[in-house]
């Protein structure tokens, strides 16, 4: 395969571009690499010019919970601080699909190093972080389990934010037992992220979950949301969607059509509050303290010329639109998304027959017809040939095109999970399908979505 | 001086000012960070990783700094809203870690107080109105090295928790300012909220001054009450002068320089800071009944106890307000009264003896460290007749010199007690004294009765003080069949 790259000023270590520093190993049960926007003591650069030489002083908590028995080998390429859906905004160069041999392929974005490694067999797992979409996307473009928990259910201490209201660390795997393993060990409260969520509220999870699978015996609803049966899906990924509707309505499970109306505003909310927090948080990276300096004199010149220098377009775009989005002008562009953000919330409490063990912990399992889980393909598209993706980008204003499959879990701060159900007539997946369910429902997700590609390929 | 800055202010142009007052809280902790707060220490020696706004790393709200907000909006009579949450305020500056800072914008802490001066204690009638209290947290500090041309930046006091007091433009003249800072001070000191000093850059004021009810001028960082004085005497007549000249006054803001103020920016070019919620420090909502819960832990306010003191203790007005502001010395002076009855005594002893010895000896009244055990049964032994006053004096100099003394021993051990003595030693030592000095008593016997107190001297000289002068004097005259 010829290697090519689209832009290069750092190298990376493997011919698909997804790991862009090495940790030497220590040994453990499986091999891992985070993504480069998750902090362990060294080298943490978010694919960016202004971090490429930060060395953290510290761990973050999941880096910590999992040294224990794993083994961090490496740090994988992303878009730069988790901000694009192909992993091409990098300076590491974009990362290159390994499920394809003809050509050069995108992975997805923005946890593609992630993916790519894992796909690749250079590790067993690597952990993401999806804000938008960003494991689940390249977990359905490259043939693997993606998965975003519930927000707040792993601690995001030592995750540099993108937009922390919507931030989740995610898990890539090829295998599921993989992925519940390592779920099961990242699980817990912890009391230096402010976001965490709280014990009392993990164990009324628990319980209420219990008395669910009790009342349901087995059989379960899905829903498929109307809203999300777009245009522009794929005949493939329909024709996946409905295999697995058939195979669910055949185990006894019922499966109906369900509304959530303000599913349609996703997008635009997703990026006034994505672009918003994003602007803000990117404040501090001034190259004074810690970051990339390029000595320039004066206060004021230091941090406007480090900024300037630091950041890619793509990040730079979305600083000025998060920046005017909170601006006094925009007349209060920012707190209408909230409102659109909660409206959304409420519509989904409204479908789920497990009641919302945040905001509604004392709720009661009234209609037996609403949902226990969503089923929605996980990807519009299948991965574009990076030229082709070249093309396209050139034509757009930014790729704010994908995702109103995934941006809705991620408002709604849902457990999702992207399986791979293999593309007609290959032995690989391009395209998933996502399984979702009720805000702190985590297991019964990733349980779901085992047991729909144990059937699928028996 | 108030009254010359005063006599300035010219009734055809009314003067209206309001204060912002930046005051740091006195939190073991910073604001959101288990770093220590410290004030005189190595720069960058107290700094954690979220103080310096390294990627990653979250905050979490210190409830200590929060109780102090409380105590000071309950002090103040403001109401405490159901729920208060903090918001982001950009701006870049370089010892501005996070490229904003965490405060409460929508949502304060507190609203709608009051601080009432009293003619009594503060020397004018006025009462303030307190728009607002809200928690926030201070930056790091800029120093700019001229010569070397090069800045230092020291975060130690980044994040360290404030507390920013907004009044309503209340002030009418510089004399109610100055009471009222001072008030402010006091209490906050006397709460043990602040240090409450403004030198040391624990308190910091911004003024609003504005005249005839045009645009306000806000004046940024003030340093200390002088400054305020000449900061908003100079603003009031810059404006008044503009307008007689027929010109409008621009909102802008203005800072303090070489004894004049200059200005910084104008409305048009004013920062937009972009406030908006912080995405993950949850809100803090209140108990319905936090204001009684936080006013039932409050020890009595300062008006109060100055009335107490004074009318109970008959404590002068001065000396009042000096124990409000040595809490060390007015639980010792509580203690002591527990002791010793006599208020009349307790104050002078404590004013005179005490204070003079500090004085003399040069300690702080902070180091204060002879207990009020100590003194009060050395007052007891002088109320007893154990010991003459002039004696007890030294004891408690060398007592404040040497916090361990024991006092009873070193009275032993140096003879200064009175002594139980026998009718015959006395009469013994009389008789020696007479048969010695017969020219002075022949001078008693001819009616110059004053001459007794040489003998009373002598007497006195050649016991040390152990023995009362009273009891030698009845003896004499006894004696001398007076």
């Amino acid at each position: 395969m010829l290697k090519r790259v689209l832009s290069r000023s750092y190298t990376t270590i493997d011919r698909w571009n997804s790991i862009i520093t090495t940790i030497e190993s220590t040994g453990g049960k499986y091999k891992y690499v985070a993504k480069d926007n998750i902090l362990h003591k060294g080298l943490t650069t978010c694919a960016s010019e202004i971090l490429s030489n930060f060395e953290s002083p510290y761990d973050a908590t999941v880096i910590e919970l999992l040294n224990k028995d794993m083994d961090l080998i490496g740090k994988a390429n992303l878009d730069q601080f988790g901000m694009g859906s192909a992993t091409a905004n990098t300076i590491y160069g974009t990362v290159i699909n390994p499920l394809f041999e003809d050509d050069d392929y995108i992975t997805g974005g923005s946890s593609g190093g992630s993916a790519a490694a894992v796909a690749a067999n250079l590790c067993d797992f690597s952990l993401g972080t999806d804000t938008g979409g960003s494991v689940r996307s390249p977990a359905s473009n490259c043939g693997l389990y993606g998965y975003k928990p519930s927000y707040g259910r792993i601690s995001r201490w030592g995750v540099i934010p993108y937009a922390q209201s919507l931030d989740t660390v995610g898990i890539i795997t090829r295998e599921m037992n993989v992925m519940k393993e390592v779920f099961t060990i990242l699980d817990q409260y912890d009391d230096k992220d402010p976001t965490s969520m709280p014990q009392d509220i993990r164990d009324k999870v628990a319980k209420a979950v219990e008395v669910r699978n009790r009342e349901r015996n087995g059989k379960y609803v899905f829903g498929i949301p109307e809203e999300i049966i777009v245009e522009e899906l794929t005949d493939e990924v329909k024709y996946k969607l409905s295999l697995v509707i058939e195979k669910l309505l055949d185990l006894g499970h019922t499966v109906v059509p369900v509304s959530v109306p303000s599913i349609k505003k996703s997008i635009s909310t997703y990026y006034a509050i994505a672009t918003s927090e994003a602007s803000s948080n990117f404040s501090r990276l001034d190259g004074i303290r810690y970051g990339k300096d390029h000595n320039f004199e004066g206060g004021d010149e230091t941090i406007r010329g480090n900024r300037s220098k630091g950041f890619g377009e793509v990040v730079r775009k979305r600083i000025v639109l998060g920046n005017y989005s909170i601006s006094a002008d925009s007349g209060d562009f920012y707190s209408r998304a909230v409102e659109v953000r909660q409206q959304i919330s409420k519509e989904f409490n409204e479908i789920f027959y497990l009641p919302h063990q945040m905001t509604n912990p004392d709720g009661l399992f009234e209609d037996p017809s609403k949902v226990d889980f969503l089923v929605t393909p996980a990807t519009i598209n299948k991965p574009l040939k990076i030229s082709d993706y070249i093309k396209m980008e050139e034509n757009s204003m930014d790729e704010l095109t994908n995702d109103i499959l995934s941006l809705p879990m991620s408002l709604g701060g849902l457990p999702a999970v992207s399986v791979p159900i293999k593309d007609k007539g290959l032995d690989i997946s391009t395209q998933g399908i996502q399984i979702s369910g009720q805000y702190g429902d985590d297991y019964s997700v990733l349980d779901m979505g085992d047991k729909i590609i144990k059937e699928m390929n028996m | 001086m108030i009254r010359r800055f005063y006599s300035t202010f010219d009734p055809k142009y009314k003067f209206k000012c309001g204060l912002e007052i930046h005051t740091q809280l006195k939190t073991k902790y910073k604001l959101f960070s288990l770093s220590p707060t410290s004030f005189n220490s190595t720069p960058n020696s107290k700094v954690s990783y979220f103080d310096l706004g390294l990627p990653g790393t979250q905050p979490k709200l210190n409830p200590e700094a929060l109780l102090l907000g409380l105590k000071l909006s309950v002090a103040l009579d403001c109401k405490i809203n159901d729920f208060c949450q903090f918001d982001r305020k950009h701006y870049f500056y370089i010892d501005q870690p996070s490229g904003y800072q965490l405060t409460q914008h929508f949502h304060a802490l507190s609203n709608d107080g009051y601080l009432t001066l009293n003619s009594k204690f503060d020397g004018v009638d006025k009462t303030i109105n307190i728009e607002q209290i809200q928690l926030e947290q201070d930056t790091g500090k800029s120093n700019y090295l001229e010569y070397d041309k090069k800045i230092n930046l020291d975060y130690n006091r980044a994040n360290i928790p404030l507390v920013e007091l907004i009044t309503k433009p209340d002030f009418e003249d510089l004399q109610q300012i100055k009471a009222f800072l001072k008030k402010y001070q006091t209490l906050v000191k006397y709460l043990d909220i602040c240090t409450g000093d403004l030198e040391t850059g624990a308190i910091r004021v911004d003024v609003n001054v504005s005249v005839n009810g045009g645009n306000r001028v806000e004046i940024k960082n003030l340093g200390s009450t002088s400054e305020i004085q000449d900061a908003v005497n100079f603003e009031y007549k810059r404006q008044v002068d503009e307008l007689k000249k027929g010109n409008v006054i621009e909102q802008e803001t203005r800072g303090w320089k070489n004894n004049e103020t200059v200005k910084l920016r104008s409305k048009e070019n004013a920062i937009d800071y972009r406030y908006f919620p912080d995405p993950e420090i949850p809100k803090v909502h209140f108990d319905e009944h936090i204001h009684e819960e936080v006013k039932a832990i409050l020890p009595k306010l300062p008006d109060q106890l100055l009335e107490e003191l004074t009318v109970n203790y008959k404590l002068e007005l001065k000396h009042a307000r000096f124990l409000i502001d040595n809490l060390n010395l007015l639980d010792f002076y509580y203690q002591v009264i527990d002791q010793i009855q006599d208020v009349k005594m307790v104050n002078n002893w404590i004013f005179h003896e005490l204070l003079g010895g500090l004085n003399k000896l040069d300690v702080e009244v902070s180091e204060l460290s002879i207990s009020p055990e100590t003194f009060s049964s050395l007052m007891k032994k002088v109320i007893n007749n154990e010991i003459i006053l002039n004696n007890a004096k030294k004891v408690l100099s060398k007592s404040i010199e040497d916090p361990n003394l024991s006092i009873d021993n070193y009275i032993e051990e140096n003879n200064m007690g009175v002594k139980k003595v026998g009718d015959e030693e006395v009469k013994t030592i009389c008789q020696g004294i007479i048969t010695n000095n017969m020219e002075t008593v022949e001078k008693i016997k001819n009616g110059n009765k004053n001459s007794i107190n040489f003998l009373l001297g002598l007497a006195m000289k050649q016991t040390q003080g152990q023995i009362k002068s009273s009891v030698f004097l009845n003896k004499f005259k006894q004696l001398l069949e007076l």
